[in-house]
């Protein structure tokens, strides 16, 4: 089997994602930011570092998508073409020039026949993939509407073991999952899978949900009770060189070792997991060069991708994993309690939705190296956003994570928040000795959950509120 | 103008685009004691939730007056403030697929240029000129407003107060005003964090918190807060140059300098007071560009997200004078805020300088539903408000 990317061949093996099968390939920049066209690559953290252009149509992931004879991949926020891609001259400008939205008010305020060409320049550099204009074949996938004693959202052990006890009790489960579960959920448990649950609506008595695959239908789903069994996921570092390709988590490790991908000398650091992360990579044939805890990290070098990093000395390495710190993904639970009318604020969870299994488990702090070299950090990569933005803004006033989120688009790319908002608030935490960074931004739906063509599916199947 | 008069304590409730902008525009006169409170944190509510559209036209000449000029303000607002508020004029259509809205807004055209737009009538082939990934099988015709466009609320916020503060306003957030103290027909001072301030003049710009913020005057608006929604889709290359209202479907929406396509539509709910979304606006907004947008129904819906206006009887905004009490001046019930926010400011600075509503502003009256005179207008993308007392179009 074999895929194109950008025009050039490439193996791939049966099982394998598009991701799995570039980075055995030895291709570890997939993706770029968005002003300074900085490479970006699988990480596990970062999606916009696995965004392609596949088959003409832009903006696909390529860890979900599997691997098909004949695809054709292409780099996108590319031009004149990917193989000679002069954007990538915008790496560069100094980080400074491009901060906010390229105000800039003495050379080009708006008003003027120059400021609309500059914009309209800024919205082409700003990329992203090319939509074609032409219609595609089907533009509404009909959607499904379900009633149901329970949703459990989430296919991992603690999900699957609360879905199985409550149909032992005679309700009615449904289980949403991003990959189907490990062992199969008899009936009269529902699986679906792999999906994605897009929203908690009317505090929790509504779920949406829709199918990886976009030609699939959305659902919607009324529930009586909500049980939310997402896991945690590991957080990247505050630290220079964090969005290099090469740093990945553990699970995106684990993956590309399973799948037969070579991924160079390792440095492993964490906040716990990293020996028996580190000894798993080793039996699955990988080099691991050290283990370290994950307070020890003060820096990644490398210059398009990971070349060493310091922990206490220079370590050279192709690839820095991080297992921890563990955060749970706060955006359902937010969605099934927050309301407000200044702002939307996060309460108690009601009676008929719970937390369970290590979701429920208490944050761990998110690892910030010295103010220094933070401000080389980046806190939202996908819309260049670095830490001196952030320490800069404190400094001068702004304190409030909404106000930055709005001045800086920290957490407005395609993770929508998640890591980006967990570096942020542990950057102002840091910066203001505890003093900020408590709060939240408001978590919101559907975070590319489904497409305009699933979304219009569902159209007419939920009563307005009366 | 006399010292006096400029030395006069101006206290503004509500720090969003409306209260900011006047309270400039009153520094920018001379007044040298204006003072801006706010209950949430800079661009909290509607004017930092909004579809960022600006357009001087409408069907009715009212609106129509005060909108045209605020569209004027807004191509000068960047050299005014020396502050970039990145407007752009990017044709604003108003696209009619059914004879009733043809019908209302083919006729405005004339009193449009007759107000100095650029605005003119276009036929399906000039629309697909325009938008080429609109399907125009559906549609009449369309209105082209040369002048509307697009102003990104961080940057025309971050303007306004940066210059405000810079010529003497002060500007608190997280300061929620919890009482209002009134002598007679007067209104003598607020109190605000446990703050007693005094007021020699209070205007109240607190969007859809108005109606309760009025209270603590004793004093009644005739409004409600309502939610709007909105939903933003994945960024691609500028594919949507115009901005684009489809009053047939209850449907606006633009493309967005980084890329992504943001718009919102209305379904019939009971209002809702609350920032929390729903499924109906972002399943039926899918299904509007499905039809009438084709190609958009590939793209992910990156989020959703609802702000909070006050809804008036005839959707217009309530400026001027409160008729109960001789100095509470309003700015508010506002549902094209940030469209008439450059040039309705500076007018309510004029007004309240003057003591005296501008003539512009003065259909938009706070009373004018007790004396039954609301402001007829059609060429709205807001669904017939539910309480409308018989009114709105």
């Amino acid at each position: 089997m074999q895929i194109s990317w950008n025009g050039t061949a490439i193996p791939a093996r049966e099982g394998d994602t598009v991701a799995d099968a570039l980075l055995r390939h030895g291709i570890r920049a997939i993706g770029t930011t968005r002003k300074r066209h900085r490479p970006l690559g699988y990480s596990g953290s970062f999606v916009k570092g696995i965004l392609a252009e596949v088959d003409g149509v832009p903006n696909v992931r390529l860890d979900q998508r599997p691997a098909t004879n004949g695809l054709r991949v292409q780099s996108q926020n590319v031009w004149p073409g990917p193989k000679l891609d002069l954007l990538k001259f915008a790496r560069l400008v100094p980080a400074k020039f491009v901060r906010g939205g390229f105000e800039h008010p003495r050379w080009l305020p708006s008003g003027t026949a120059r400021f609309e060409r500059w914009e309209a320049l800024m919205s082409f550099l700003a990329g992203e993939g090319r939509l074609s204009p032409e219609p595609p074949a089907r533009t509404t996938v009909p959607g499904e509407k379900l009633s149901t004693d329970a949703v459990v959202v989430g296919g991992g052990r603690a999900g699957s073991e609360e879905a199985r006890r409550l149909a032992g009790l005679g309700r009615k489960v449904v289980v949403i999952a991003r990959r189907p579960p490990a062992d199969d959920l008899a009936a009269p448990i529902r699986t679906l899978a792999p999906f994605e649950a897009f929203g908690v609506y009317r505090g929790g008595r509504l779920i949406g949900a829709a199918p990886l695959d976009p030609d699939q239908p959305g659902v919607v789903i009324e529930t009586s009770e909500l049980v939310l069994a997402t896991g945690r996921r590991s957080v990247p570092p505050v630290v220079a060189g964090n969005d290099l390709p090469g740093v990945m988590d553990a699970p995106t490790a684990l993956r590309l070792a399973e799948r037969d991908v070579d991924l160079g000398r390792i440095v492993v650091v964490g906040t716990g997991a990293e020996t028996s992360l580190a000894a798993r990579l080793r039996e699955l044939g990988q080099t691991v060069a050290i283990v370290s805890t994950i307070t020890m990290l003060e820096r990644i070098v490398g210059r398009g991708a990971v070349a060493a990093v310091d922990v206490g000395r220079r370590i050279a390495c192709e690839t820095l994993v991080h297992a921890g710190p563990w955060v749970a993904d706060p955006n359902l639970p937010f969605q099934a309690s927050a309301n407000g009318r200044i702002r939307l604020g996060a309460e108690a969870l009601p009676p008929h939705v719970r937390v369970i299994g290590s979701a429920a488990l208490p944050d761990e702090p998110v690892h910030v190296g010295s103010l220094a070299d933070a401000r080389h950090a980046a806190i939202c990569p996908c819309m260049d956003v670095m830490g001196a933005e952030i320490l800069d803004l404190m400094a001068a006033g702004m304190t409030h994570v909404e106000e930055l989120k709005r001045q800086t688009s920290c957490g407005m790319g395609p993770c929508q928040g998640l890591p980006c908002w967990e570096l942020l608030r542990a950057l102002m935490r840091k910066a203001s000795d505890g003093l900020y960074g408590d709060d939240r931004p408001s978590h919101r739906g559907p975070r590319r959950g489904l497409t305009v063509a699933q979304a219009a599916g569902l159209d007419g199947l939920v009563e307005p509120q009366q | 103008m006399s010292k006096a008069n400029l030395d006069r304590r101006i206290v503004i409730t509500g720090g969003g685009i409306h209260g900011l902008g006047t309270a400039f525009h009153l520094a920018l006169l001379g007044h040298t004691n204006v003072r801006v409170l706010d209950a949430g944190y800079f661009q909290s509510g509607a004017s930092g939730r909004n579809g960022t559209l600006v357009r001087g036209g409408f069907a009715s000449y009212e609106w129509t007056r005060l909108f045209a000029h605020s569209n004027r303000r807004w191509i000068e607002l960047s050299r005014l403030l020396g502050e970039n508020v990145m407007y752009t004029r990017r044709n604003y259509l108003i696209v009619a697929q059914t004879e009733k809205t043809q019908k209302l807004i083919e006729p405005a055209v004339p009193m449009h240029r007759e107000l100095g737009l650029q605005s003119e009538i276009i036929g399906p082939g000039e629309l697909a000129r325009l938008a080429p990934c609109l399907d125009t099988r559906t549609v009449r015709m369309a209105v082209n407003l040369k002048d509307g466009g697009v102003a990104p609320h961080h940057a025309a916020m971050k303007g306004f107060l940066s210059a405000a503060k810079r010529i003497g306003v002060s500007v608190d957030y997280g300061k929620a005003v919890t009482a209002i103290e009134r002598d007679g027909k007067r209104v003598t001072g607020v109190v605000a964090g446990g703050e007693r301030i005094p007021a020699d003049v209070v205007l109240l710009a607190a969007g859809a918190q108005s109606a309760a913020v009025a209270k603590l005057a004793g004093v009644a608006i005739d409004a409600f807060p309502q939610r709007i929604e909105a939903m933003a889709l994945e960024p691609v290359r500028p594919i949507l140059r115009p901005a684009i209202a489809l009053p047939d479907r209850l449907c606006y929406l633009h493309q967005t300098a980084r890329g992504e396509i943001v718009g919102g539509s209305e379904v019939p709910e009971r209002p809702q007071d609350t920032l929390t979304t729903d499924l109906p606006v972002m399943s039926l907004t899918a299904k509007i560009y499905a039809e009438m947008f084709p190609a958009f129904s590939r793209l992910r819906i990156l989020r959703h997200w609802a702000g909070m206006l006050l809804a008036t009887p005839d959707w217009g905004p309530l400026t001027g004078r409160h008729p109960d009490l001789e100095n509470l001046w309003v700015s508010t019930g506002w549902s094209y805020g940030i469209a008439g926010a450059a040039g309705t400011t500076e007018l309510m600075a004029l007004s309240i300088s003057a003591d005296e509503p501008h003539d512009i502003i003065r259909p938009f009256a706070v009373d004018r539903f007790r004396r039954g005179q609301p402001v007829a207008e059609g060429a709205i993308v807001l669904a017939p408000n539910a309480s409308a007392h018989g009114t709105a179009a």
